[in-house]
């Protein structure tokens, strides 16, 4: 161990400092202790006894450049003394991260080569509050990231890693999707661009029509929203399903008197199943109509809700055994799905949520 | 300004360790929404070891129905989406109660090694946690809110758990015993809203124990580790009834055997139930060579039981650096038992508490016994610095001559300051 050795050598003066070089080259001496609160130098000085003099300086890492170097040790000076307060503490790190995003983002990769921990977790939560409740487009301009996820790129297939058969499902969906955008883009060219309501319901018929079993779960007219959501405040109060079918047909054959171009879509989807519990037919719309990322761009929020849907089927049909079986587990006093393996299309309707 | 695309690389390009430590940090929500920035942050939350669902994240003045399909939907969705382990998962959603999907959403993390698990439901119904969740092997954090318990009978205990939270939770209480002493690695664990007619806790490795319900009988049968001890209690008619009928030591068979004891914070009727079967000094073995921190609430001063267990407590930990009292005094009876004998007595003691610095007094209604316990406290602290007294609501006139009377006291420490904290009316 140098210390020794610099303690009987360099009196006071050179033995409380420790030479550190940048990536760029550039060399200097910082006060011991200053220095020593960075784990990654500290470990250098006691194992590799380096740092003693300029000949033998730490050489740190490629991310440290010195404008941020001076940054962090500024960071060290202040937290290596003993005996702050916590609101010190505080309002010096407030103060300390005020800086630009890019020299923020050029800190915290910085602070984590030298595994100076307190400093990246004190960076990465100022970048997580940069992100926190704002919207993408404001995170791209804060971040100056590029927007270069076009609708089509949206939804491209998934990575499928691990060869698993959900995402195999989830890409033929995305497959189809994209030709329906492909549709809808030509149908554009001939419909009046304010009816953006009308292009689901269109592509609705369409898949209906091309006898896409009922792949109308993506109906999400705004008017329908509303109407949705009395229905579940109904189906709510009423525990009988003959009820909610009389108020969901009720509702829905007011939708049609309004006059609304684009009801008759959800009614000929649903007209099908009647014959099934009419909850299961409405709950995957009433889902997507409560889409939690309200702000989500349309392309998105339509591949997530697939995902979803997807979900529930593979939920349906991977192990319907075996769902069954943690289903009926002592559950006397909840509400179990009926059907869950019934055959035909209606199974993927059939939510577990529902009550 | 800088150049665009450079700075897009500077923070799309951070090593991945630290683009984990952001999305962490986020609300799930937004983590999840990070994908549509661009390509770049496509799949990057979708590697998160951590998820955590809580009502935050969803509109509060949303009907319940909406908060819940809103809440299933999107669980259900990043699940799917998800891609790696996941060490965490923390569910807080009131209004998920008795929902099946929680049952599937556990067997999809059975798989997944997961850590730390948390299921905080608050309504009216009990959630049965379905069987899968004891094949949790690698759990070293259980937290469970209003959820009942009944591990399948090849359960062998939870050999990596360290953290065990049970509150307002349901099961048998043979479960939770043999639960406990079959997790060996045990420090933490808090047990609260219970109702059970005797608990026996045995935990080689447990630190920090806090009880909260309606127990007649509590031991502590194998903690010789434990650092924390938080206890109170629910007083019905019944565990009453049975407290007047108890014949043996409450104290002992909680205070016996835990010799690292640092902390003691008895709640609402602890000292009631620690003073049952109170023996005289002499046959009471035991000091807290490490107790430093004792929190007394509601400590009845007409009953010399109770006065017993406080001062028993302070004389017998030599460490004791803080002390706090809340009394709960009957007025009308305080001073008919006061007894004159039994303080000389203690004033006469040969003992100190060399390290006791803080001493709150709360709720001190000025009967005669408090004044003699503070009394014995100023005298027998040297090294005190504040006796906070903060005298109860029904105290007449602010108290003067309670104030009078406390300042005629000696004092053991010199710089021992008084300080009476007079509500402002």
């Amino acid at each position: 161990m140098s210390e020794g050795d610099m303690a009987i050598m360099k009196p006071e003066v050179m033995k409380s400092y420790i030479w550190l070089q940048t990536a760029d080259g550039s060399i200097q001496q910082v006060e011991e202790e200053v220095a020593m609160f960075c784990p990654m130098i500290c470990r250098e000085v006691i194992q590799s006894s380096m740092g003693s003099s300029k000949n033998y300086a730490i050489s740190l890492p490629q991310r440290v450049n010195t404008a941020i170097l001076s940054l962090i040790l500024d960071y060290c000076r202040f937290h290596q003394v003993q005996g702050r307060s916590n609101k010190e503490r505080k309002s010096f790190d407030e103060k300390f991260i005020r800086m630009d995003t890019k020299k923020l983002c050029e800190l915290t990769s910085a602070a984590d080569s030298l595994q100076l921990k307190p400093l990246v977790d004190l960076t990465s939560r100022a970048l997580a509050r940069m992100i926190e409740g704002k919207t993408p487009e404001e995170i791209r301009e804060t971040f100056h990231l590029p927007d270069d996820l076009t609708e089509e790129e949206k939804l491209e297939p998934l990575r499928n890693t691990a060869d698993d058969p959900r995402i195999r499902l989830l890409n033929r969906l995305y497959a189809r999707k994209r030709k329906e955008l492909k549709e809808k883009e030509k149908l554009k060219n001939v419909e009046i661009e304010e009816e953006q309501e009308d292009h689901r319901s269109v592509d609705d018929l369409l898949s209906y029509i091309n006898g896409g079993n009922g792949d109308s779960k993506q109906v999400r007219a705004p008017k329908h929203k509303k109407k949705n959501k009395k229905k579940k405040d109904q189906s709510k109060d009423h525990c009988c399903n003959n009820a909610n079918k009389n108020c969901k047909e009720g509702t829905l054959s007011s939708t049609c008197e309004n006059g609304d171009k684009c009801k008759v879509v959800p009614s000929a989807s649903q007209t099908p199943k009647q014959e099934d519990s009419a909850d299961d037919t409405i709950s995957p719309k009433v889902e997507f109509d409560d889409d939690i990322d309200d702000e989500l761009d349309p392309a998105m929020k339509e591949k997530l809700d697939r995902e979803v849907e997807d979900f529930a089927r593979r939920l349906n049909s991977d192990w319907p055994e075996r769902m069954q079986e943690i289903l009926s587990l002592g559950q006397e006093g909840r509400a179990v799905p009926i059907s869950m393996n019934g055959n035909g299309s209606l199974s993927r309707y059939t939510r577990l949520d529902r009550r | 300004m800088e150049n665009s695309e450079d700075s897009g690389d500077v923070f799309s390009n951070l090593p991945l360790n630290i683009i984990e430590c952001i999305l962490v940090r986020l609300p799930i929500r937004d983590a999840v929404r990070t994908s549509i920035l661009s390509s770049k942050w496509r799949y990057r939350w979708t590697t998160i070891p951590q998820l955590e669902f809580d009502e935050m994240q969803f509109p509060t003045t949303s009907p319940l129905m909406i908060i819940r399909r809103k809440a299933i939907n999107f669980i259900d969705r990043v699940l799917l989406l998800h891609n790696g382990p996941i060490l965490k998962f923390k569910l807080s959603i009131a209004c998920l109660q008795s929902c099946p999907d929680i049952d599937q959403w556990i067997l999809y993390l059975s798989r997944k090694d997961i850590k730390e698990f948390t299921l905080r439901l608050d309504d009216s119904e009990w959630y049965k946690v379905p069987s899968c969740l004891f094949s949790f092997q690698q759990l070293t954090h259980l937290e469970l809110l209003r959820c009942e318990l009944q591990p399948p009978p090849t359960f062998k205990g939870f050999s990596n758990l360290k953290y065990l939270t049970l509150q307002q939770s349901f099961s048998e209480n043979d479960i939770i015993e043999s639960l406990i002493s079959s997790c060996p690695l045990l420090e933490h664990f808090t047990l609260t809203y219970w109702d059970a007619s005797s608990i026996q806790i045995s935990a080689p490795n447990l630190k920090y124990l806090r009880l909260e319900g309606e127990f007649k009988d509590i031991y502590l049968k194998n903690t010789p580790l434990l650092i924390t001890l938080s206890i109170g209690l629910y007083m019905t008619d019944d565990i009453a009834e049975h407290l007047e009928e108890t014949t043996s030591c409450n104290l002992m068979g909680i205070l016996g055997c835990v010799p690292h004891l640092e902390r003691l914070v008895a709640e609402t009727y602890f000292v009631k139930y620690l003073s049952v079967g109170m023996l005289p000094w002499n046959r009471l073995s035991g000091t807290y060579n490490h107790l430093k921190h004792l929190e007394l609430f509601q400590v009845g001063f007409e009953d010399v039981d109770e006065i017993s267990v406080a001062l028993y407590l302070i004389v017998n930990s030599p460490s004791l650096e803080e002390l706090q009292i809340s009394g709960s005094s009957d007025i009308e009876i305080a001073d008919e038992s006061f007894d004159l004998n039994f303080w000389e007595m203690q004033h006469s003691l040969d003992c100190s508490s060399p390290k006791l610095r803080t001493v709150k007094m709360i709720e001190i209604s000025g009967v005669q016994n408090e004044l003699e316990f503070i009394k014995f406290v100023l005298g027998k602290s040297p090294a005190l610095k504040n006796m906070s007294i903060k005298p109860s609501v029904y105290v007449k006139e602010g108290g003067w001559e309670m104030l009078v009377e406390l300042l005629r006291f000696p004092r053991a420490s010199p710089q021992a300051r008084i300080l009476y904290m007079q509500d402002q009316a």
